[in-house]
């Protein structure tokens, strides 16, 4: 029993660490501009596509298509800032959703058309397999994944507050007046914003590629679980992010283990709920 | 209120006494399937297999099956099917209202559909209320044909007895093999037609004599599955009865890999294991599954028809038959012999013909024994189901035995041992 | 004669909701009809709270479910009129908002959004594992007799065309009088200027709930007359997250906070929907959801006040 709620637990972290990564983007997005992009999960259905493709036509490793297609979604990325995002920017709260929401639909559409409904999965790649150790197995493409989720996280933390760059970006989202004044050109700040946080889900769609189907809707099942994690770790806050994609996978994977697999989702929501009701602002956002 | 449902009435028999008179040399049949959304790829390939059925029942062709060897209806001088097809996208008031549509604006006479049994509710309700024969090819939930509906036939055996078949199956196996079975676990999505699936393996299980050691549901849409599968390794039963779309099949299959779980046996319930997407994504990691079926390839070596059908199939469509297919093939080959007996397009005379059918098992594609319905829930009786595993990545009947090719693999080998 | 026009306008709305189904008279096109009022119910109950209150809820299904299945519920098992149910329902989706909104209203913006979508999918998670409500299978009614007192039609629809058309009339009341009376006026404030209504005294929280139960009693009848139509109900189809978003959909394409915005919005979005799905929705797969999508983006890219002002400022000229 307790070697199975030993592997329970390690599987739970695993998967945390990947749904902090995919929500590292959308929570810094949101620190900048103040805009919630749902079409966030579409954007990892994307990635996982190309990394598909240059496995099937190329014969790419996910591994070695990693930078390619964070160098293809951080385009993505700005050109969706240009044409969508700049001219809602000053729009109210209700109009940016629904334009967000209006390219989720569109992406999965587009994906339906191009590359039908079927399910794919690349079937063997360099980091399949699985290690055992005390008794417990990790996947390797797994901790691949938690480990680029770590070192992710970590190089856009330290990117918002080491670099010039990076500060520039911060003090936009401060106050945009004043860093107009100091001659930071916002418009440009926010398109960054979008390449980077938009790359860095790509990422993590390459890594889950490596293990995990995809089909055009696969965003649905990630984009939920993506929002709740960075809602709960306060809007904005990367940290936040972090800690509370590691909670949600331990609330998932133990209340499915311990309680009951279908009521799962209730509990995460619970979770989500109980938080927000405490602190209004998730766990490290500010008001 | 009710000058109006009359005048409705009226409207109606008018409609559809000129259509009957427009449209003596055609017999319009409505086929709903879920051509887009999630279960779209099954869709087209059901459609594939209702219009193959049409292509031989409308020309002339060389086999042992109703309405092949003339061309059209030689009842209703020749008449040719017409098929009107309609998009469901696996939603159930559009279910209805497709039914609705096809019934009085094109004037069908008779349904098939809709796969999704959810959506089979709704639109055999539109043609109970119409008065319209609607023939049910492959929904197997077993409430279907427990609402007492008079225009509802099934073709297809349900759930109830499919899940029986898993029971035969262990059993027959025990006696044959010797082998030892502790106890049983289920595994299943948490839809209508898991939790569905779940009600009858627990019943049947009661009934062998086989302890369920637990039951886990799985919500639909989960991104993964190892808790599940955590639980499943602490009941430490030597099966697993599994009921999964596709795209859980492969994330369980993955998962079982993952965390180096193999029970004796894995029997699955159909559905996404026998989706041609599943022994494609998994590759090896798909062999020595066993599921069960309503149809195989291979069967061919006890009715060499299939096989003239599924090359045909194959040379039309480039995709191989399957269960979906041959079924969706099979109830329109039943509604047409129906139709033909009828000598008539009018509901009453085809839902007298159709209680009255009685096709012979040597005339069909699938394993069944023949058609046949039950004159109280018109359910077919005359079903049967076989159980098919993955072996080098084919599908082979494993049982019964008597339309077996190849010898089971029992138990399921060790992820490290293959 | 200033005050005189939209009456006349109306009246004339209100002669074409009459004489529409006799126009139409295959029930495709009238089930389609019934879908838009259905819709544009829905849309005015989504309107008070999300357009008046400027509280964005994505949990609306919820109450639709708790409808729907309230009455199923009390007819399948207890064998109650679905009209009773119906009262049973609404009493319950109101107490639900208020279990809900009471903590909810303390979150601002997105919390609240993300918040309304866990409650949302709470409550359907909840039904999918309640063995009494049919679990995932769902409940199918009974077929009775048709009547107004079983409400239940089988041999045409006018019957439900007029009963939705009533309840669309009454929600349409409702929001009416309370978009002239104190309580309009509050919902407005908050959303415009939340600080400055609590400074004039107005207690947030509780118009907040007052705009909230309101939206839940709306939808939640919307929800026993999905149920007494389709005869067939199941959690993924009553609770789904996409139709508590379609709802919003609708409001927006129409125009927020207004009172016929939802009307517009729904007469143009369902019959949109169901036109692509006829004639692209077989051919290429997805191209039905492109456009749909596109329209959604320049909408609200182009017009994010929705589109009843292109009317409403003709409307203006003429005065």
């Amino acid at each position: 029993m307790e070697g199975i709620l030993a592997q329970t637990i390690v599987s739970g972290l695993l998967i945390g660490f990947l749904y902090a990564l995919i929500a590292v983007g959308l929570t810094m997005i949101f620190g900048v501009m103040d805009i919630v992009n749902f079409a966030h999960g579409d954007y990892l259905m994307v990635a996982m596509y190309f990394s598909f493709w240059l496995f099937f036509l190329f014969g790419f490793d996910p591994l070695f298509s990693l930078p390619i297609v964070t160098i293809l979604l951080f385009g993505l990325g700005v050109i969706t800032y240009y044409l969508i995002i700049r001219p809602i920017i000053n729009a109210p709260m209700l109009s940016q959703i629904f334009v967000t929401f209006g390219l989720l639909i569109f992406l999965r559409g587009l994906a339906q058309f191009l590359w039908k409904v079927d399910y794919r999965m690349i079937p063997q790649t360099l980091s399949s397999g699985n290690i055992e150790a005390f008794g417990i197995y990790f996947g390797k493409p797994q901790i691949i994944a938690a480990a680029g989720a770590v070192i992710c996280n970590g190089v856009i933390l330290w990117f918002l507050k080491k670099t010039r760059l990076g500060m520039a970006l911060e003090a936009v989202a401060e106050d945009k007046e004043a860093a107009r004044l100091m001659g930071i050109d916002s418009d440009r700040m926010y398109a960054l914003a979008w390449g980077i946080g938009i790359a860095s889900v790509g990422i993590a769609g390459v890594l889950l590629s490596s293990f995990y189907y995809v089909f055009p809707e696969v965003g649905a099942n990630f984009g939920l679980i993506a929002f709740v994690v960075v809602a709960l770790g306060g809007f904005g806050s990367i940290p936040g992010a972090f800690i509370a994609g590691i909670i949600v996978g331990l609330v998932e994977v133990l209340s499915g283990f311990l309680i009951a697999p279908s009521l799962k989702f209730m509990f995460v929501l619970a979770i989500y709920l109980a938080v927000v009701f405490v602190r209004p602002q998730g766990l490290l956002g500010h008001k | 209120m009710k000058r109006f449902c009359k005048l409705f009435c009226v409207v109606l028999f008018v409609f559809s006494i000129v259509s009957v008179a427009h449209a003596e040399n055609e017999v319009r049949i409505g086929v709903i399937f879920p051509l887009t959304g999630s279960a779209a790829s099954t869709g087209q390939v059901l459609l594939e297999g209702v219009k193959l059925a049409t292509d031989i029942i409308n020309n002339k062709y060389k086999l042992n099956m109703p309405l092949a060897a003339t061309e059209g209806l030689p009842n209703l001088k020749g008449a040719k099917i017409k098929i009107i097809v309609a998009d469901h996208q696996g939603k159930p008031e559009i279910g209805m209202a497709e039914a609705e549509r096809l019934i009085t604006q094109e004037k069908v006479v008779a349904i098939i559909g809709c796969y999704n049994s959810a959506i089979t509710a709704t639109a055999s309700q539109a043609a109970e209320r119409y008065g319209i024969p609607f023939l049910n090819d492959s929904s197997t939930s077993p409430t279907l044909t427990e609402r007492g509906f008079k225009w509802f036939f099934r073709a297809t055996p349900n759930d109830d007895l499919l899940s029986e078949n898993f029971y035969n199956f262990l059993n027959d196996l025990k006696k044959k093999k010797n082998i030892k079975i502790n106890s049983i676990a289920l595994f299943s999505e948490n839809t209508l037609f898991g939790a569905d699936s779940v009600k009858f393996q627990q019943k049947y299980a009661d009934k062998y004599g086989y302890t369920v050691n637990g039951t886990v549901l799985y919500p639909a849409k989960s991104t993964q599955l190892t808790s599940e599968i955590q639980k499943l390794k602490s009941y430490n039963s030597s099966i697993v009865l599994q009921t999964s779309y596709i795209a859980d099949a492969i994330l369980s299959m993955k998962t079982y890999r993952e965390l180096n779980y193999a029970p004796d046996a894995i029997l699955a319930n159909n559905a996404g294991f026998n989706d041609p997407e599943f022994v494609k994504t998994l590759g090896n990691d798909a062999n020595f599954i066993i599921s069960r079926e309503v149809w195989a390839k291979d069967l061919a070596n006890v009715k060499p028809m299939i096989k003239t059908i599924a090359d045909m199939f194959q040379k039309r469509t480039g995709k191989t038959m399957d269960g979906s297919s041959s079924r969706s093939f099979t109830a329109m080959i039943v509604l047409a012999d129906a139709i033909n007996r009828a000598r008539s397009t009018e509901p009453e005379k085809i839902h007298k013909a159709l209680l009255e059918t009685d096709i012979k098992g040597s005339q069909l594609i699938v394993p069944w024994d023949g058609v046949k319905f039950d004159a109280k829930t018109h359910q077919n009786v005359l079903g049967k189901g076989i159980i098919v595993q993955v072996q080098n990545g084919e599908y082979y009947t494993v049982w019964p035995f008597n339309l077996a090719t190849k010898e089971v693999v029992w138990p399921f080998p060790k992820w490290d041992k293959r | 004669m200033k005050n005189k026009l939209p009456v006349i306008a109306f009246l004339l709305f209100f002669c074409c909701l009459i004489f529409f189904p006799l126009v139409f008279k295959t029930p495709f096109p009238r089930h389609v009809l019934i879908m838009v009022f259905l819709y544009a119910t829905m849309g005015i109950g989504w309107n008070i709270i999300g357009g008046y209150a400027g509280q964005v809820s994505f949990g609306n299904a919820a109450f639709f479910g708790v409808g729907a299945y309230s009455s199923a519920i009390l007819l399948v098992h207890f064998g109650i009129s679905p009209w009773v149910g119906m009262l049973v329902g609404v009493l319950l989706s109101a107490l639900l908002a208020v279990i809900v909104g009471y903590p909810c209203f303390r979150l601002q913006g997105h919390y609240f959004a993300i918040a309304t979508i866990a409650v949302g999918e709470i409550v359907m998670v909840a039904f999918l594992n309640w063995n009494f409500a049919g679990a995932a299978v769902g409940i199918y009614l009974p077929i009775l007799e048709q009547s107004l007192k079983n409400f239940e039609f089988h041999t045409s629809k006018l019957p439900y065309y007029y009963i939705i058309v009533c309840i669309f009339l009454f929600a349409l009341a409702v929001c009416y009088f309370m978009e002239k009376s104190r309580w309009g006026y509050y919902f407005r404030a908050i959303k415009n200027d939340p600080d400055g209504a609590c400074s004039l005294g107005i207690n947030i929280r509780k118009y907040k709930l007052y705009a909230f139960i309101l939206s839940a009693v709306i939808t939640s009848i919307c929800g026993t007359f999905y149920a007494q139509y389709i005869l067939y109900i199941h959690p993924s189809s009553t609770m789904d997250l996409m139709m508590s978003i379609q709802i919003c959909i609708i409001v927006l394409i129409g125009g927020l906070g207004k009172l016929f915005g939802p009307v517009l919005g729904a007469i143009i979005f369902v019959p949109l929907t169901e036109l692509t799905r006829v004639y692209l929705g077989s051919q290429g797969q997805g191209m039905d959801f492109i456009i749909y999508a596109l329209i959604i983006m320049v909408i609200a890219i182009m017009r994010p006040q929705g589109l009843w002002g292109v009317f409403s400022r003709e409307a203006r000229g003429t005065r």
